[in-house]
């Protein structure tokens, strides 16, 4: 048995695991666009209310980036029946948590609540929906602290300018400028935005038709659907917005910049490769890549990079899957002593490898159990549902595959796995990004 | 049969949704609460295995997960006298391998299946846990059995445990915070476990034969529980259980805590940190017990006066005042009696004002009745927050390990939020009084001893002490007078090459050489670091009898930045122009023209000046350092600490252990105890850079 073990055979389960972890889904929409799901569980007295507005950083224009993570700042700002700061101060007095995030393809705001409060969740969501405070004063604060949070995010930490916009240089700012810039902006263009433009981003952006709400836990569906419509139903419909174009430059010929970090101690290297939408069919191989390549100490990167060469001190990959052309990423910072060229080197020769003579028995075992194991953890709170469905809704055709996807991951075969590092994982679909410590200099 | 149009239709469908909305105008106040909906806390199992073992279930079909969580009362609470250590390095040990199974195999088997397995160790309970999908709970305890009986802890896996806790406590000691805690509960406990903290001696006093026989004697079956949360049960953990934890078998050692000091009337330990920007307080003083009748009652005065950024501590030192980054106080439960404690980093010129507001409200709190408003908003959050910390199965086990493990009754989890919601300001009031005591406090600050101590003795009485524990004097606070007496017959002509390394790797060359000139003494520095592109050159010209500067050239390169020092020292006046490069990517560039004091040196002067010092074990010394890039001066403490042998690629050389502190980092150097004195090893406290004698 020991043996047994040890020698991985393990065995995926599959069985009636979708049938448990099934998300039961009720969906409606008011008359002003805005779309509802309704996902009742009354197990523990907890409640998630979730919005997805639908803009992220690569609806912005050139000239205005910045704008969508701006207005993520600008929410909790106050609106015409909640204070400045008031936002957060009741919800932590309700005993709730809150957050809201960009990123390229949305922005999301979300409380999680003891059931009771459903109400307080929803009336606060409402009212920054329908009369957000836009003035001169909030918009400047907001923009300093903004610029504040990039000098101390991007700019005060080694490799985090590297990781922001040097994979951004992946894609070109003028067949897709939405991927092509930062979700935090240029300092210029913060500088140079004005308050009527905010105004206008959100009157475009933030309205009822532009956005999901997820209501997920103990509720009772008609006393929520009573709340929803009384709090939200007489919001005006915005205009549509325009949509976004993004050819991705496909042919990168293995473009490779340096960049110089003022921060680092050690040479890094990160190779990007474009992949497709996340909708594609080739995802799911994808994913379950970038587990065999980079996750755990276990992983092919970890293995050849850290362990058995010793050229990095840490090594591995992740998966950038988005509505649009997306990027897999291999990782490694060097250890001391090594160039950046020798690491580059292992990182290409790591993936080639799985390219050339594919994957294991065991390590497709492990990758889908990796991905069942988020999946069905990732269903253990309201909040995670929430974030669930509002995934499917947006990065895919339909929801309701919410309940059937991962049977998509589950069919996946080590050939899938071969054939897409093969597609993908190749140099001339790849930019590469080197970065030396300041004062190094390129390494020869 | 009438025809429903789609005009009609239509028309319907307004109606009801109007009519949802006509229900009234958007409320212009937030909403009341709903009705509080009934926690049904799961109902959990027992059981108890042949061996003693206590199992609990809680039983969770929702999801096909289980969390698996086995506490050991045990921990730092059994490590030996004078090697507190043993049972962390234990639990870092634990999964490294075993009889049959190597550490890369039970890292690959759990992420094979999906799932993690973690070991840690506190004082009071030593905690190995596993979370796995439900087709993974076999293999879960097969490791989980495994590692707790059969663990090898290999040599070369002790050493990389035990050099991870030195680097750890190497930072922590350029750490205020971990300071602060560190006195503060050597201070309330003393001797007690909860008083007593790892240090770099007892770590490494440790011995394999520690590591081992803690595990073999400690981690016993009988008096530990294990609680399993999820896909699981009662028969299939009891099967798991006894099959791969059956053969196990003994009890473990009982745990002793001794009592704390008695409280004394309120003292203040100043914990001198020359150049602190900032003073951490920590005011407190012995808590509750488990089960303590009024822990609730506590629970609700303690968050009104400090547990959030809603509380009187949050808003009146931050918000009002601008004093701090954030203050707060807490109530930690422990197994035995643990501390209450108020805490806050403040600037260091208000540090007085902060420590008297932050007394103040705490006897506010034990003498006045909590309004309404306050009351509510605190069990509103208390009551609020409870089920968010249970909503899944690893949240689960963890709540009712505590509720078992600190003995508070089987119903505490399902009355918890009913409890809190019926405290009363009378209680809270009371409970405040008993449980918090300013009149009886432990209070420590640590900071700029000269900055602060005028102010806080006015407070109560103040006893000094430095960063390792040794007592100071007022005296000691202050900037030197006088000049240092050196030997300059120390410095005598010789071509010293030091190696650089960074992270254990050699990456440079440092030369060192003294040439001594009719009434000068003439130190050149060259330093290459290639990789950061470093070559730059200092020479210092001193006083062949003082050793006081008289002038001081510096050129060279970092990177793409130029180094370009020139002063001179003329009629007790330093002049000149000081470019250095920076981190920032452009160099600093300051005009100097300022009194030199005498005795005050130059920063590059130290590392001439240490070894002409009257160097004995125990020696302070203090010199005030001009940083000619800033244009400041500063107070650097110098203090040897002790004597040692170190090994060097010139050599092995006794040596006194210099430790040099009011710079950026503290800095460590080792200087031969033979005369004439050189330095053979330098070492930047917190950072991996190492100077090392060469030739």
């Amino acid at each position: 048995m020991r043996m047994l073990v040890a020698l991985g055979l393990l065995t995926v389960g599959g069985g009636n695991l979708v049938g448990q972890a099934a998300v039961q889904y009720e969906h409606f929409t008011l008359d002003n666009g805005l779309s509802v799901y309704l996902v009742p569980d009354r197990t523990v007295p907890v409640v998630t209310v979730n919005v997805w507005y639908n803009v992220g950083s690569r609806n912005e224009r050139p000239g205005r980036s910045g704008f969508a993570h701006l207005f993520e700042h600008m929410m909790f700002q106050g609106s015409a029946n909640v204070g400045k700061g008031e936002h957060f101060q009741l919800i932590e007095r309700a005993g709730g948590n809150l957050n809201g995030t960009t990123n390229t393809d949305r922005t999301n705001y979300f409380e999680i609540l003891p059931s009771h409060r459903l109400n307080l969740g929803l009336w606060l969501e409402a009212d920054r929906m329908r009369s957000l405070a836009i003035t001169d004063e909030n918009f400047e604060n907001q923009r300093e602290t903004v610029k504040e949070e990039r000098r101390l995010r991007v700019d005060n930490q080694p490799y985090a300018a590297a990781f922001t916009e040097g994979l951004a240089t992946g894609f070109d700012s003028t067949s897709c400028f939405g991927y092509s810039h930062t979700v935090i902006g240029s300092m210029d263009d913060l500088s140079a935005a004005t308050s009527p433009d905010v105004q206008d981003f959100f009157n475009l952006y933030y309205a009822p038709n532009n956005a999901t709400l997820t209501i997920v836990g103990d509720f009772a569906p008609d006393e929520a659907k009573r709340l929803v419509r009384g709090y939200f139903g007489d919001i005006p419909r915005g205009a549509e917005p325009p949509g976004i174009t993004c050819a991705a430059r496909f042919g990168a010929a293995g473009e490779e910049t340096v960049w110089e970090d003022q921060l680092a101690n050690l040479p890094a290297v990160l190779i990007a490769y474009l992949v497709p939408e996340h909708k594609d069919a080739d995802s799911p191989a994808l994913s379950l890549l970038q587990t065999i390549l980079g996750d755990g100490e276990s992983s092919r990167l970890n293995l050849a990079l850290v362990r058995d060469q010793q050229v990095a001190l840490q090594s591995g990959a992740f998966l950038d899957s988005r509505r649009g052309p997306g990027q897999l990423i291999g990782f490694a910072i060097a250890n001391q002593g090594q160039t950046a060229d020798t690491l580059a080197a292992a990182l290409r020769a790591a993936i080639a490898e799985v390219a050339a003579n594919g994957i294991t028995p065991a390590e497709l075992t492990k990758a889908k159990n990796a991905f069942r194991r988020n999946f069905v953890f990732g269903r253990q709170s309201s909040m995670g549902i929430a974030e669930n469905v509002q995934h499917y809704v947006h990065f895919h055709d339909d929801v309701s595959e919410i309940n059937t996807d991962l049977d998509r991951y589950l069919a996946v075969t080590a050939a899938d796995i071969q054939r897409v590092a093969q597609r993908y994982l190749v140099p001339a679909n790849s930019t590469t990004i080197i970065v030396v410590p300041k004062g190094q200099g390129v390494q020869p | 049969m009438k025809i429903i149009t789609l005009r009609s239709l239509i028309g319907l469908v307004l109606v009801v949704i109007s009519a949802g909305a006509a229900q009234g105008q958007f409320p212009t106040e937030p909403p009341a609460p709903m009705p509080l909906t009934k926690l049904g806390f799961p109902p959990f199992r027992e059981a108890r295995l042949r061996n003693g073992l206590d199992v609990i279930l809680v039983e969770n079909r929702r999801l096909p997960v289980v969390s698996i969580q086995f506490s050991i009362p045990t921990g730092s609470v059994h490590d030996p006298a004078g090697k507190r250590g043993v049972a962390e390095m234990v639990s870092d040990l634990l999964t490294k391998g075993t009889a049959t199974r190597t550490a890369e195999q039970i890292a690959a088997a759990i992420e094979g299946v999906g799932g993690s397995l973690n070991a840690s160790a506190g004082t009071d309970f030593f905690t190995i846990s596993a979370t796995v999908l439900a087709d993974g709970a076999d293999l879960a305890f097969a490791l989980i059995g495994d590692v707790l009986r059969n663990a090898t802890m290999p040599d070369e896996e002790i050493e990389l445990t035990r050099r991870r806790i030195l680097s750890a406590l190497d930072v922590e000691r350029s750490d205020p915070a971990a300071i602060a805690d560190r006195y503060f509960s050597r201070t309330l406990y003393g001797d007690h476990p909860y008083g007593t903290r790892e240090t770099p001696t007892s770590v490494r006093a440790i011995t394999a034969d520690d590591v081992r026989s803690y595990a073999a004697t400690f981690l016993r079956p009988e008096g530990s529980l294990l609680v399993v949360a999820g896909d699981l049960g009662l028969n299939d953990v009891r099967r798991l259980a006894d099959r791969y934890l059956g053969e196990w078998r003994g009890r473990v050692p009982a745990r002793t805590y001794g009592e704390p000091p008695l409280p004394r009337p309120t003292e203040i330990v100043l914990v001198h940190r020359p150049g602190s920007e900032q003073s951490n307080i920590v005011v407190g003083n012995l808590g509750l017990r488990p089960g303590a009748a009024d822990y609730y009652a506590a629970t609700v005065a303690n968050r009104v006066l400090g547990a959030g950024t809603d509380a009187r501590l949050f808003l009146i030192l931050r918000e009002q005042k601008s004093w701090t980054y954030g203050a707060y106080s807490s109530l930690s439960r422990r197994y035995d009696i643990g501390p209450f404690q108020a805490t806050a980093e403040v600037r260091t010129t208000v540090t007085d004002s902060a420590l008297a507001e932050m007394l103040h409200q705490l006897r506010r709190i034990g003498t006045e009745l909590v309004p309404d408003s306050e009351l509510g908003a605190a069990k509103g959050y208390l009551t609020g927050v409870f089920p968010l910390t249970i909503e899944t199965a690893q949240q689960v086990a963890g709540q009712v390990a505590v509720q078992k493990r600190l003995g508070l009754g089987d119903d505490y989890l399902e009355k918890y939020r009913d409890r809190i919601a019926g405290i009363t300001a009378a209680q809270a009031l009371a409970a405040a009084r008993t449980l918090i005591r300013p009149d009886s406090a432990v209070i420590v600050v640590v900071g700029d001893g000269g900055k602060v101590h005028e102010g806080l003795a006015a407070i109560a009485p103040v006893r000094i002490i430095d960063v390792e524990g040794n007592t100071l004097t007022v005296d000691d606070l202050a900037p030197p007078a006088g000049v240092l007496a050196l030997d300059p017959a120390q410095l005598t002509p010789r071509r010293d090459s030091l190696r650089v390394m960074i992270q254990g790797n050699p990456m440079g060359a440092q030369i060192l050489e003294y040439t001594v000139e009719e009434d000068a003494i003439v130190a050149v520095e060259r330093t290459m670091i290639p990789l950061m592109g470093m070559n730059q050159e200092t020479r210092v010209v001193m006083d062949g009898a003082t050793l006081a500067l008289r002038a001081l050239d510096q050129t060279g390169q970092v990177g793409p930045q130029s180094a370009e020092t020139h002063l001179a020292v003329a009629d007790g006046r330093i002049t000149g122009r000081a470019q250095t490069p920076q981190p920032g990517g452009q160099p600093k560039v300051a005009e100097i023209d300022t009194i030199l004091p005498e005795g005050a040196i130059e920063s590059s002067q130290l590392t001439s000046i240490i070894p002409a010092l009257a160097l004995a074990d125990g020696a302070t010394f203090t010199v005030s350092v001009f940083n000619s890039s800033e244009g400041t001066f500063k107070p650097y403490a110098i203090r040897v600490d002790g004597t040692e042998s170190v090994s060097v690629p010139a050599g092995t050389f006794d040596v006194f252990k210099v430790v040099v502190s009011g710079g950026a980092f503290p800095t460590a150097m080792y200087v031969t105890r033979e005369t004439p004195r050189r330095i053979v090893r330098i070492e930047i406290v917190g950072q991996p850079f190492v100077l090392e004698l060469a030739r």
